[in-house]
């Protein structure tokens, strides 16, 4: 029980790069991947988005989606009605997801929301972009 | 020449609208209680127009931009708004029987009291959207994002639902198929008390 407690908590942690508020910890997330081949995937919210709640609490942990994501991803969210947007990042829609390189290159936009399947197909994608 | 003749007869309904009032939708982006049957309005930005109490009956929308607009007490029946942008609008008490909207944009609109009947849906964005008190009669809904909607009042035995998502999406008061039922608790949808699957 405590070792399925434990498995589950690094998962979170190592999925969950955390809520950023200004182009600072944006630009700390980033600096943060260190020498990890991972990319960062910046999630664009607002408190009043069933779209991005559906993104957050069911694609991103689905059983398919969330290995991968984990493996190759460091997510971090930003509250587009909180605090200034990180520099060169303005959106048209909510939710829009930034796909970042460690370089802090931007590699890829999403617009929109996507179900597992799409989206995993989507990240596998972007993970092969040079 | 009965084909002819028909097909001459056909044109002259489709295309049916008021010059003037065509005019006026394409320079002002709106027109209240205007006819536009069957007029072309398709691949432009009408952001926050007010087309309420209109007849756009067979009129082309499809492609156009229509955030946030007015579409309370509109005749949309038979329209094409296949792509079309509805983001935030309202469609009130609307007739959309038959409307192809294959793949637009109802996020957050409002179409409560309206009638959907054999209107095609399928693939549309519709997060949020509201159809309380709509009739929806062979409505299909397949591949739809219906996330967050809201179903308040609906007998929707006759809609189809095929890969639909209802996430979060709100079944109250409303008559179901037993198999209807069973895909949205699937799904996650909150079926409330006084829901009948039937």
């Amino acid at each position: 029980m405590l070792k399925a407690i434990m498995v589950i908590w690094i998962t979170m942690l190592s999925l969950w790069g955390g809520l950023i508020q200004n182009d600072e910890q944006f630009k700390s997330a980033v600096a943060g991947i260190g020498k990890a081949n991972k990319l960062v995937l910046m999630i664009y919210t607002t408190d009043d988005c069933p779209e991005c709640a559906y993104m957050k609490t069911k694609v991103f942990h689905d059983k398919a989606v969330e290995p991968y994501l984990s493996r190759n991803f460091v997510v971090i969210e930003k509250n587009v009605h909180k605090g200034k947007l990180p520099d060169g990042y303005d959106f048209f829609g909510i939710p829009t997801m930034f796909f970042i390189d460690k370089a802090g290159n931007k590699k890829e936009t999403v617009v929109g929301s996507k179900r597992p399947a799409e989206f995993h197909k989507e990240l596998r994608r972007i993970r092969e972009i040079k | 020449m009965r084909t002819l003749l028909l097909a001459i007869a056909l044109g002259v309904v489709l295309s049916a609208y008021d010059a003037g009032h065509l005019k006026k939708a394409l320079d002002e982006k709106e027109c209240v209680g205007c006819d536009l049957r069957g007029a072309n309005l398709s691949n432009m930005d009408f952001s926050g127009g007010d087309f309420h109490g209109s007849d756009l009956s067979s009129a082309d929308l499809h492609g156009s931009v229509f955030e946030m607009g007015d579409f309370n007490d509109v005749n949309l029946s038979g329209a094409n708004a296949q792509g079309a942008l509805f983001w935030k609008g309202t469609m009130k008490r609307s007739d959309l029987t038959g409307l192809r909207a294959k793949g637009a944009n109802f996020k957050g609109t409002h179409l409560e009291q309206s009638n959907l009947s054999h209107a095609d849906f399928r693939s549309t964005k519709s997060w949020k959207a509201n159809f309380s008190d709509a009739i929806l009669f062979k409505t299909d809904f397949s591949d739809a994002e219906l996330g967050d909607a809201k179903f308040i009042h609906n007998d929707l035995r006759t809609v189809k639902f095929k890969n639909s998502l209802l996430w979060q999406t709100y079944f109250s008061n409303s008559v179901m198929s037993k198999s209807q039922c069973t895909f949205a608790k699937k799904e996650e949808a909150i079926i409330d008390a006084n829901v009948t699957c039937r």
